[in-house]
């Protein structure tokens, strides 16, 4: 009964001083300093033990009329407040900040960068750090005066689209543990959930001829050569040309250009995918294709409804096909 | 094998568990003092073995190991106290708790709770001891608690042990003052909260004046320098002669001691008489097992004292209702001029004329042939004159008597102390026919110059006699006084010789006591007094009553406009000192660059820096707006340039300060 009594409080608590937090249900958005009010402190099962001696010891005073035993039950007394405090100076004032922000595939675990700032000539020592709701907090930090400390909060994801985290709680009992102080983070960046590759998924779909051989179909005009760029796959790199030029002398890699014909480029259409497939899985495939293609260096076009990529390579095109892909179907957000 | 554990650092949560139980050596050690030997070992051994496992990685005892050993203690505390619920008993099983849990620790909360009983032991001792020994060595166990407490919350890299003891030190330190106002201010309640079980076992009490006095059975007077009471005077201190403490009356005589006829009734009725100027003070008595309160002659009321009762007797001895096992203290008003029974006749004068029958003899007949004198006080007189005029020695190392002890001690040995004096001239005036009792209680007294009070030592115990005379009363004579007047008139140590130390009579002026009155010892003494005495008073005996005045008082302080004016002026001059130290933290250039950023701001609503915006990207937005006439957009963009140089730079020699100056001229061209 009492354990249940003692869970009903800690949730009530754990609802309730979400409310006092300022903006309620606001994100916390760049540096947040954990200030006064946002910093909650309640007295441990230890603390309450330790209130329990007091009594004792006061008890024990005065009903023996000792004089020391009272200087020992305030003494005692004193250091609880203290303690308390301490705790609070443990916590407060940190800076927060949230640091990367994680791309996944669903079913990979977003990894959420937290970094504390402590401006403070205080050293900070035992913070815990995890998302609400976890019983037992996974990570624990110490962040030097005037030093900086940085943890990731990992969350399994499964559904692509916007992953927004769950508030993190940070929590302190140092250095007594008679009290836990604690304070809410709630991160406002989200994380973009990419859908999951599909595993066996049929090769890329190449219009005409030579469709997935590997070689660089619809590349066949050669054009010359340029310089390297970072993503240029290594089949394209102008081996010959780099083997006639000492890197000593200033050689550099250099790529085969090619001039495409446009009938023969790779387009990844999502009307053309069978209609009886589920959409997910159709999803799924269209994010393979993608990365197939961005790891093979094949310019691919994209249609996704009514959105239009033209053909292309590179980051920024995979990264605007995977977010068009992920967030397919779902409110502009 | 020894040093190879040693060589390198031990694992964190070894090292913190020898710590703790360090911490619970220095706790239960003061208690070896009073524990029966076999509890100690019992104790040192279980803490030994606990050091043991934890340095070599052994596992901690079973259950089934660890339960016959604490039946087997148990047992044992029944058989040492008798008892298993008595105060000393309770420690005892207290203490061998701790050992034995140390063994049987496995979570976290074990942690707290053993903490927690350390706590108690460290209370627990002040049953034995609370002098000023004892509270620095609670000091010392308390941050060791906390740092005990402290080294297991770490969860990361631990500072070094000096760090964490540091750490304790501080939180100690802030809580110091907390703790004495509290201290003080916190209400006190008098009385025990319910009656003690005797304290079972060895009374912490310790004997006061005797009940039987018999002079010749004793051949040294141990001269213990305790302090059996003290006294401060509202006023001067009254002379020396005059301070007669009172404390029991011994009426009967068996021929070799005098005692106290009877028990003490519960309320006797005295036909006391006071006049003249009244001496008021207080009195503290130490804590003894006897029930005697010591007044100065005579006192004009009884003590009042909470938590006990007084009462007289017929013959003025007051006692409490129970033994004095605590410190008390009770505010006094004797008068030194009085008349006790002074009728014409006394009720039953028997009483105080009886002696036994076939002593002494001779002082019989010296006592039978003083009753040719007609005037009382001329018997008295010519016994004390005998005394003064005839070779009669005052030593505290008489040689002892035989059956015939006053007529021994009067003509053949003629040396003793008051004792011998009281005991003699009682005898003899009985034997003259005059009413006569011998007094004992203490006299004189030491006057600690640093502090006023007027400390009374167990070296100052003193028999007299009181005669009665028709019409005068009960009159105090002092045999001793005549023989030995220093005695009276100082001290004991002035009135007698005492042996040179190893009997070399060289050394003889090292000796504590010839020393001058002024000298560095006597001096060093009186401060000991004075802080031992200080202690007593304000930290062992604070009582509700004291506490009351010392409430009174400051409020009559707080009250007082000037402590108001000097608070405030404090308060107003921290909050200056505040502010001047908040200001200097912030870097200048930090302060500088906030300013200019809040200028922007005000000049137009689109240059405001948004919140994620770095310097560098914000010069390159104003350097493309329009809203900023050329001149100032130059300057605003060379000033982010160069915070940005120094925000981003590593740490470079170019004071901030220096910095700051050269940014708040740019800035001043901003318009």
């Amino acid at each position: 009964m009492a354990v249940a009594g003692r869970a009903g409080f800690r949730g009530w608590l754990r609802r309730s001083t979400g409310k006092w937090l300022p903006r309620r249900g606001a994100l916390d958005a760049g540096e947040i300093v954990l200030s006064q009010r946002r910093v909650f402190i309640l007295p441990t099962r230890a603390g309450i033990g330790f209130a329990v001696l007091l009594l004792v010891l006061l008890i024990g005073s005065v009903n023996y009329q000792l004089g020391l035993g009272f200087a020992l039950s305030f003494l005692a007394l004193s250091c609880g407040l203290v303690d308390m405090v301490f705790t609070y100076r443990n916590l407060a004032h940190l800076a927060l900040q949230q640091g990367r922000m994680p791309q996944v595939f669903a079913g990979q675990e977003a990894q959420f960068e937290l970094h504390l700032t402590n401006r403070s000539k205080l050293a900070r020592y035992a913070v815990w750090i995890d998302f609400d709701g976890i019983k037992e907090p996974r990570h624990a930090v110490d962040v030097k005066a005037g030093g900086t400390a940085a943890v990731l909060l990992a969350v399994p994801t499964t559904n692509r689209g916007w992953l927004q985290p769950a508030r993190v709680v940070l929590s302190t009992r140092f250095p007594l543990g008679l009290y836990r102080a604690w304070s809410y983070w709630r991160p406002a960046a989200r994380a973009l959930v990419y859908p999951k590759p599909e595993e066996g998924a049929p090769p890329l779909p190449m219009s005409g001829n030579a469709a997935g051989s590997g070689r660089l179909g619809g590349n066949d005009d050669f054009a010359g050569v340029r310089s390297y760029q970072a993503g240029d796959s290594p089949r394209q790199l102008a081996w010959r040309q780099i083997a006639r030029l000492d890197p000593e002398l200033g050689g550099q890699l250099v790529t085969k250009h090619f001039e495409g014909a446009t009938g023969d480029e790779l387009v990844l259409d999502f009307a053309t995918l069978p209609a009886y497939l589920d959409v997910e899985l159709r999803l799924s495939r269209m994010t393979r294709w993608v990365l197939d293609a961005e790891q093979r260096a094949l310019p691919y076009a994209f249609r996704l409804g009514a959105l239009r990529y033209d053909a292309a390579n590179g980051v920024a095109h995979q990264a605007a096909c995977l977010q068009a892909l992920a967030l397919y179907g779902m409110e502009a957000a | 094998m020894k040093t190879a554990l040693f060589a390198r650092p031990l694992p964190r949560d070894k090292a913190d568990t020898l710590l703790l139980l360090g911490s619970a050596v220095l706790v239960l050690a003061p208690h070896t003092a009073h524990l029966p030997l076999w509890v100690s070992l019992l104790c040192a051994a279980t803490l030994l073995w606990r050091g043991f496992i934890t340095l070599r990685g052994k596992r901690m005892p079973s259950a089934m190991v660890l339960l016959p050993i604490a039946a087997g203690a148990m047992a044992g505390v029944q058989f040492s106290y008798n008892t298993l619920l008595g105060r000393d008993a309770g420690v005892a099983m207290l203490v061998l708790l701790v050992a034995f849990k140390m063994l049987e620790m496995h979570a976290r909360r074990d942690l707290y709770v053993v903490i927690f009983l350390c706590f108690f032991l460290v209370l627990t001792n002040f049953f034995y001891a609370q002098g000023i020994g004892t509270a620095l060595l609670m000091v010392v166990a308390v941050l060791a608690l906390l740092t005990t407490q402290i080294s297991f919350q770490f969860t990361g890299a631990v500072p070094s042990l000096k760090a964490r003891l540091a750490l304790g030190g501080r939180m100690l330190l802030f809580a110091a003052p907390i703790a004495v106002a509290l201290f003080f201010i916190f209400p006190r309640l008098g009385g025990p909260l319910w009656s003690m079980p005797g304290s079972g076992g060895g009374s912490g009490g310790k004997s006061g004046l005797s009940e039987r006095m018999a002079p010749g059975q004793m051949s040294n007077l141990a001269m213990s320098d305790e302090p059996a009471f003290r006294v401060r005077f509202d006023g001067a201190v009254p002379d020396k002669a005059q301070l007669y403490w009172r404390g029991l009356v011994l009426d009967a005589f068996d021929g070799a001691a005098w005692t106290r006829g009877g028990s003490l009734p519960a309320g006797g009725n005295v036909d006391l008489r006071v006049r003249g100027e009244a001496v008021r003070y207080e009195l503290t008595l130490e804590p003894s097992d006897t029930r005697w309160l010591f007044t100065l002659d005579m006192p004009g009321h009884l003590p009042e004292i909470d938590g006990y009762r007084s009462q007289v007797s017929h013959q003025l001895e007051l006692t409490s209702d129970r033994p004095l096992e605590q410190r008390v203290r009770y505010a006094m008003t004797s008068y030194p001029e009085y008349t006790l029974d002074g009728d014409t006749a006394l009720a039953d004068p028997s009483q105080w004329l009886l002696l036994p029958y076939g002593y002494n003899p001779k002082a019989l007949a010296a006592g039978l042939a003083l009753r040719k004198l007609a005037n009382p006080v001329e018997r008295v007189n010519a016994v004390l004159r005998q005394f003064r005029e005839q070779q009669y020695n005052y030593t505290l190392e008489p040689p002892l008597l035989g059956r015939h002890s006053v007529d021994e001690f009067l003509y053949r040995t003629r040396s003793g102390f008051c004792e011998h004096y009281s005991g003699a001239f009682v005898f003899l005036m009985r034997a003259a026919g005059i009413p006569a009792r011998v007094v004992t209680g203490y006299q004189g007294g030491e006057t600690n110059p640093l502090d006023g009070f007027v400390t009374v030592r167990q070296s100052d115990a003193h028999a007299w006699a009181e005669v009665w005379v028709a019409g005068r009363g009960w009159v105090r004579v002092d045999p001793t006084a005549a023989v030995a007047p220093e005695r009276v008139r100082r001290n004991l140590a002035a009135a007698v010789e005492r042996p040179a130390p190893f009997g070399i009579d060289a050394l003889r002026g090292l000796s504590l006591f010839q020393a001058g009155e002024d000298s560095l010892l006597v001096k060093l003494r009186n401060a000991l007094g004075a802080v031992n005495n200080g202690w007593n008073q304000w930290v062992l005996n604070y009582t509700p009553e004291r506490q009351a005045g010392l409430m009174q008082s400051l409020q009559s302080t707080l009250a007082d406009w000037r402590f108001a004016a000097v608070a405030s002026s404090a308060a107003l001059l921290l909050l200056l000192a505040r502010i001047f130290y908040r200001r200097r933290e912030t870097d200048p250039v930090e302060a500088v660059y906030s300013v200019l950023c809040k200028r922007l701001a005000h000049l137009h609503l689109d240059l405001a820096r948004a919140p994620d915006e770095g310097p560098t990207a914000y010069a390159a937005r104003i350097a493309a707006s329009q809203q900023l006439a050329p001149p100032s957009r130059e300057a605003a963009v060379e000033f982010l340039r160069r915070y940005s140089a120094w925000r981003y730079a590593p740490p470079q020699p170019e004071s901030s300060a220096r910095l700051a100056a050269t940014l708040k001229s740019l800035l001043s061209q901003l318009r």
